[in-house]
């Protein structure tokens, strides 16, 4: 596959046309001053350059030779979450342009010409050696988590469903029980169950995200080729970030199988009555949308073709180019399951699906930019807080260890949960 | 050029390390991009300056001491809030930006009808927390992401609601302002302690000064903080919306009614308008979807509304007899939304409308009263949300003739002239998108009446190809001739050419002189200079206020002393 450039991103750095939009959540969908903002680099940083429109005016000047990248240049391109929030607003008004796209593209340029950030390249040292790109992990522990759960090792047998748990469920201990619960569920739900045990590896969905194509590149291919060999029908993955890489950047690299995120998976058998919640968990729950479930986790959509002016200067694409702009989301199974939990009560907050806003993980900047990614999470915790809701919920590891970390940051705690978690108390 | 280490330190110790920056990728940041901005078109590689620095003030006191050591060192300034266009950005060298997104709080005073903003408070923001008190105010026409401080205090404001709400320039109630020269000043009740209510008194009633009519965009000084004025809003706490992006749709009781109404001629437009207004009927008027072309508008309508659609369809949907048939109904049109305050009120103003309608011969259109389409559009309208669709064709628009400077009988009119003009240059050339000619929008003018409505038409280019915006440019100098042949004054497609160099610098004094001493009453921009010279001394902020230097003025050479008069 030919990875675009910068320079392959002229024409829409040159048609931004300054309006502001990418700052903000759908203008239509405002309902405060104070959860306006949709970009959270532009809101902890200030300065117009980290919003979209900033990065479509620096990519340009680095396109011409106008601009060398400095250290503050570099931490600005990697401060991009990648979450997506300004490709959405933009795109409410805007059909020729793609603000996310040109984002990666920017870091995959600063990249290419040297410029990292130091955490980052811990984090890509380790993907090579261990396969995973969370730092100090060995990839001889990687299936630690599932010892005794006897479900199918996939080098071995066949099954229906490759369970794919991804690096955060994988290590993180704290979020092992979830895990192995999940697992279990899934098998009572009659599952035809089977993991990559040790072979498997990180999906390098990040490391997209932070713009190291060739990391991703060399990491999709190797997965795609083991994922193909166990020939699973269903890929099913309880981590926001692999859903993503698994069904949209995987399938643009030739992975033909079905994704599900694991939401999905039991809003399925929750409907065909396969699955009842019978313990009610007595609680006013908010739910956050993880960015790569929710307004990036469309399916892949193929398409190569050219712009193609029409009544002399109109843009379109020819052919019709696919509107990723997150109209087609997983927003609705998890509120369905949680709707589905008896004495639940869902009450939502003001940045929600499509509009949402990140937890700050995004990008790899919970690793690469601690105090900014934490500031973003606290953000978000404070709308949940301004919703008079007991817990906060989320359907992804990495929102999940945000937003726990910042919860309790203004001395008023709240339980952050999985939704996983509820769904194993209802059962 | 860098400012020297003294100074930046100086800077940075009035906002604080993280609020200010010379870091080239944030300079280069803050540069207009000219053939982006809706205001200031020019060849795309001409950008405004590089700023020295680019400062965010957390507050008026930072801002005053900003000034006063500009003062001091002989720096200019521009201070600019959403960067909407070319007004907000500095044009010499020798000056630093002052990016206002810091100040941004929005306080209701629900009990006097007013909310007291900053700089950085959006409108759609202010709208929000306004709606949750039964109130609403007027979204200025460049849209939501715009700050109603600007428009207010740098501009006029008028909107799609201004019929009903007043326009930005009409709510304008006590302001503060950081002077040029660094004095704070407080116009109105504020300047004597005695709230925010009123910008005329008591208390030094200078907003004709540092404001004026047309407003002087940002060259009088910072304006830190003003009051508005606040319209009763009929509906939710929330406007709810549904639907998938980008057609979200208004959800809205029935005291809401979105209608586009046609006429059979341009004067029957004319004479409903004035119906309309003088019985006050409505809550917002707008002639807005006709900035997509006449011949468009139908089928973008239908591609807006339906998430769906693309610009790709638009061959299509224009083939599509059906919609040929409604675009054909909706040539001479506007969009308006009735709103009830009771059940009672609304039942009258919907006879009221029908009343008008057959008074005139007119009628609703058919298709914009589908569901689909009657609730997308009354979203946008009451929202004002969707604003950048201005740009929506090819990345780049400009206003062009502005009929606003006559009554709405003679812009009126004007329309089908002005309309052939544009539309043998799309079909001579290649340089803007063909819409059918006539891509006439605006809105129907402010509360004070007088007739005037805020036309301009819309031209969309491509800002990323240098022969569009070249021919485009030419484009407007016929419009600005024939505007001047009407003795409609300038073009608003040449605004900015007055004001800043097409290199994105501003004009001299000098420059300046030789364009208004030949003007018809030069002797208005000479006390304009004087003005000027007296608050700002240095002319250390900006260039858009447009004087004439007195040594530079020749008795009798006006113009108008010749007996010329356009």
């Amino acid at each position: 596959m030919k990875e675009k450039t910068l320079a392959d991103y002229k024409a829409m750095q040159e048609r931004c046309c300054n309006c502001s939009y990418c700052k903000w959540i759908p203008l239509d969908k405002i309902k405060s001053n104070r959860f306006a903002y949709n970009c959270p680099a532009n809101a902890y940083f200030k300065f117009n350059t980290y919003s979209a429109r900033g990065r479509f005016q620096a990519g340009l000047a680095v396109a011409n030779e106008e601009l060398d990248y400095t250290e503050g240049m570099t931490q600005m391109v990697h401060s991009c979450l990648s979450c997506g929030a300004c490709d959405v607003a933009c795109k409410i008004s805007r059909y020729n342009l793609e603000p996310l796209e040109h984002n990666i593209a920017l870091k995959a340029d600063v990249i290419e010409k040297g410029h990292t950030i130091l955490a980052q390249k811990v984090m890509l040292n380790t993907l090579a050696t261990e396969g995973t790109l969370i730092p100090n992990m060995k990839k001889a522990d990687r299936a630690v988590w599932s010892e005794g759960l006897g479900f199918k090792d996939l080098a071995k047998e066949k099954a229906e469903v490759l369970f794919f748990p991804g690096c955060k469920y994988g290590y993180d201990k704290t979020l092992k029980e979830t895990l192995r619960t999940t697992v279990s569920l899934l098998l009572n739900m009659e599952a035809d169950l089977g993991v990559l045990g040790e072979s498997e590896m990180c999906c390098g969905g990040r490391a997209w995200q932070m713009g190291f194509e060739k990391e991703f590149s060399k990491t999709a291919d190797i997965n795609i080729s083991k994922i193909q060999k166990t020939g699973a029908k269903i890929i099913v993955t309880p981590c926001a970030d692999c859903y993503h890489a698994l069904k949209r950047l995987y399938a643009e690299r030739g992975l033909t199988m079905e994704v599900l995120h694991v939401v999905e998976y039991i809003d399925r058998k929750v409907k065909e009555g396969r699955v009842t919640f019978t313990k009610p968990v007595n609680m006013t729950v908010t739910y956050h949308d993880p960015c790569h479930l929710g307004r990036q986790g469309a399916p892949f959509v193929p398409w190569n073709g050219t712009e193609k002016k029409i009544f002399n200067q109109i843009h379109t694409w020819e052919p019709r180019r696919p509107r990723n702009n997150g109209a087609n989301g997983i927003y609705d199974a998890p509120r369905n399951i949680l709707e589905a939990i008896p004495g639940i009560r869902l009450v939502e907050m003001e940045r929600i699906r499509e509009y949402s806003w990140c937890c700050g993980a995004g990008g790899g900047c919970g690793q690469s930019m601690p105090a900014y990614a934490e500031w973003v999470a606290g953000d978000r915790v404070a709308e949940a807080k301004s919703t008079a809701t007991d817990a906060l919920v989320t359907a992804c590891p990495w929102c999940n260890g945000m937003l726990s970390k910042a919860v309790g940051k203004d001395g008023e705690t709240m339980p952050v949960y999985d939704l996983l978690e509820l769904v194993a108390r209802a059962l | 050029m860098a400012l020297v280490r003294e100074i930046y330190k100086e800077f940075e110790e009035i906002v604080g390390i993280g609020n200010i920056s010379e870091e080239p990728v944030v300079l280069e940041t803050y540069r207009c991009v000219a053939a982006q901005s809706s205001a200031h078109y020019g060849p795309y590689d001409q950008r405004t300056p590089t700023p020295q620095a680019v400062l965010l003030p957390g507050s008026t006191e930072e801002v005053q001491k900003i000034v006063l050591l500009c003062n001091k060192h002989g720096i200019h300034f521009k201070a600019s809030t959403t960067f909407w266009s070319a007004q907000g950005y500095i044009g010499s060298d020798n000056a630093i930006q002052l990016d206002m997104r810091r100040m941004n709080k929005i306080e209701v005073d629900a009990k006097n009808q007013l909310a007291i903003i900053e700089p950085y408070a959006i409108a759609a923001a202010i709208q929000a927390e306004t709606m949750k008190h039964g109130m609403t105010c007027n979204i200025q026409g460049a849209g939501g992401s715009t700050s109603t401080l600007a428009s207010t205090a740098g501009w006029q404001g008028p909107g799609p609601s201004s019929i009903f709400t007043g326009t930005n320039y009409d709510n304008m109630l006590s302001a503060e302002w950081v002077l040029p020269n660094g004095e704070i000043l407080r116009t109105g009740s504020a300047g004597s302690g005695d709230g925010w209510f009123c910008g005329e008194g008591p208390g030094p009633s200078l907003r004709a000064i540092v404001r004026g009519v047309a407003g002087t965009a940002g060259d009088m000084g910072v304006c830190t903080k003003l009051a508005i004025k606040l319209s009763p809003w009929p509906g939710p706490t929330y406007l709810p919306s549904t639907g998938a992006p980008p057609s979200y749709k208004a959800d809205l009781y029935e005291n809401f009614k979105y209608y586009t109404l046609c006429f059979p001629t341009w004067e029957a437009w004319a004479e409903a308008v004035r119906m309309i207004h003088e019985n006050r009927i409505i809550y917002i008027g707008h002639r807005q979807f006709n900035m997509f072309g006449c011949d468009m508008k139908g089928a973008m309508v239908n591609i807006l509304s339906d998430p769906n659609k693309q610009l790709c369809d638009l061959p299509d949907l224009l083939e599509d007899e059906e919609i040929k048939k409604q675009t054909e109904s909706m040539r001479i049109d506007v969009q308006v939304v009735i709103a009830g305050m009771t059940m009672l009120d609304m039942d009258y103003k919907e006879k009221a409308l029908d009343e008008v309608l057959r008074m005139v011969g007119g009628w609703k259109n058919e298709m914009m009263l589908k569901p689909d389409i009657a609730n997308w559009a009354l979203l946008y309208l009451i929202r004002m949300g969707r604003k950048n669709l201005n740009y929506v064709y090819c990345g780049a628009y400009e206003g062009h003739f502005g009929l606003s400077r006559g009554n709405y009988f003679y812009s009126a009119s004007l329309v089908e002239e002005a309309s052939a003009i544009k539309r043998e240059w799309e079909i001579k050339h290649n340089h803007m998108a063909a819409v059918g000619g006539n891509s006439s929008m605006g809105g129907l003018g402010g509360v004070g009446g007088g007739g005037g409505v805020s036309w301009e038409f819309f031209a969309h280019f491509d800002a990323h190809d240098k022969e569009s915006i070249k021919g485009v440019c030419e484009y407007f100098n016929k419009t600005n001739q024939w505007m001047a042949q009407k003795g409609l004054g300038g073009c608003m497609g040449k605004l900015n050419e007055s004001s800043r160099r097409p290199d994105g610098y501003n004009r001299s004094q000098e420059e300046f002189n030789k364009t208004f001493a030949s003007t018809p009453q030069p002797e208005v921009f000479v006390y304009q200079w004087m003005v000027k010279d007296a608050f700002n001394p240095k002319k250390l902020s900006g260039s858009y206020y447009k004087t004439l230097d007195p040594k530079a003025f020749v008795e009798g050479s006006g113009a108008a002393s010749r007996g010329v008069f356009i």
